[in-house]
């Protein structure tokens, strides 16, 4: 008990800690019925409408009806945990728990927010395509390749983001 | 100060370009065995808490088929993709092992824990899944044997275990067993600092 009241007193304890709370507080806001009903889904469906405007770019004939983006060739539906939204809380709950000043964070949290969205519209334009493509693969790249590689984009941006602004000030 | 803090946030990224496949590839060769140790697991764990014991857990290719053998052959039986409960162990691995230095200082130790806790996570993940498809899809069965109560609370702890672990714990894990080597990598001071 008494090691780890020492840790909690330390930077990095003190950061732990805030940032398990962080993400408890955005975790369980999420899974509100009414919070799922009025941000979840609503974004999931913009995450979809984002998708659609990409693949357009490419020349593909999709439409978009709640969070099912379709094409004569291949549907995809998005879903919590398909959303990016859990990237984007691992990285804001990162930001806001670290030890930087607010100026630091607001630019931080607008850029990685950014950031985590492009990253999202490539795995779905690559997710329809590999859906096209090859049918066989996508569930091996949705869940596998993608869902690592989304956990580690958001962990990686915090790092990036931490080291640069992680200064002397920050301490 | 900050040329070490770079150069050890270098040696993260190259690290990084390696650990991934790797963690991949071992994860890819023990998949097989431990989707088995999985279903096993969590059917041993279900019957525990049942008198008579019915709960099976299969696997069939990637997925973890449940059901119940008290209820005809023909009724419910859900397939569900054990990948999608055990894929973090693919980024857990990856960002520990891009750490310069993790091994140091009970490292390999710290890792067992590491890769103990996803194990116990997974296992409980695949348990919640079990007890949510009998408490919600087995028709009249689900309603006479599990109340509002229940189904609510399983049904949180699927949620809880399904996005909000699955998706960070692979983070928490990596910091909170190398916060020595995490610190240093965003530029904390050492955890032996405390507030003054």
């Amino acid at each position: 008990m008494g090691k780890l009241q020492a840790f909690l007193a330390t930077a990095p304890g003190r950061f732990l800690l805030r940032y398990l709370v962080a993400l408890g507080i955005a975790f369980a806001l999420m899974a509100l019925p009414p919070v799922n009903e009025r941000v979840v889904k609503p974004y999931t469906t913009f995450v979809a409408y984002e998708g659609a405007f990409f693949l357009r770019l490419f020349g593909e004939a999709v439409s978009v009806k709640e969070q099912i983006l379709s094409s004569p060739r291949f549907a995809v539906a998005i879903y919590n945990g398909c959303n990016g939204l859990e990237a984007i809380l691992i990285f804001v709950c990162g930001v806001l728990a670290f030890p930087a000043p607010v100026r630091r964070k607001l630019p931080g949290l607008l850029l990685g927010f950014v950031g985590i969205q492009l990253f999202n519209v490539v795995r779905i334009v690559a997710l329809y395509y590999t859906g096209v493509f090859r049918p066989q693969w996508f569930s091996t790249a949705h869940v596998l390749v993608w869902q690592s590689l989304v956990i580690l984009f958001a962990v990686s941006l915090w790092v990036m983001w931490a080291q640069r602004y992680g200064t002397a000030e920050a301490r | 100060m900050a040329r070490p803090k770079r150069a050890k946030a270098a040696a993260f990224w190259r690290r990084l370009r390696w650990s991934l496949p790797v963690a991949l590839l071992l994860w890819l060769i023990f998949r097989p065995a431990y989707n088995t140790f999985l279903a096993f697991a969590a059917e041993k764990l279900c019957r525990l808490f049942e008198n008579p014991p019915a709960t099976r857990v299969v696997v069939q290719e990637d997925k973890a088929v449940i059901g119940r053998d008290d209820m005809r052959t023909g009724s419910g039986w859900l397939g569900y993709s054990l990948t999608q409960i055990h894929f973090n162990l693919i980024p857990a691995l990856a960002l520990i092992l891009a750490l310069p230095g993790w091994h140091r200082h009970e490292g390999w130790q710290k890792l067992v824990w590491a890769v103990c806790i996803l194990v116990a996570s997974h296992l409980l993940g695949l348990v919640w899944h079990v007890q949510f498809f009998f408490a919600t899809s087995l028709g009249p069965w689900s309603g006479a044997n599990y109340g509002p109560l229940a189904r609510n609370l399983l049904g949180f702890l699927q949620y809880l275990f399904d996005i909000p672990l699955t998706f960070t714990l692979p983070l928490l894990l990596w910091a909170g067993f190398y916060w020595d080597q995490v610190s240093e990598l965003v530029g904390l001071p050492a955890a032996g600092t405390a507030r003054s």
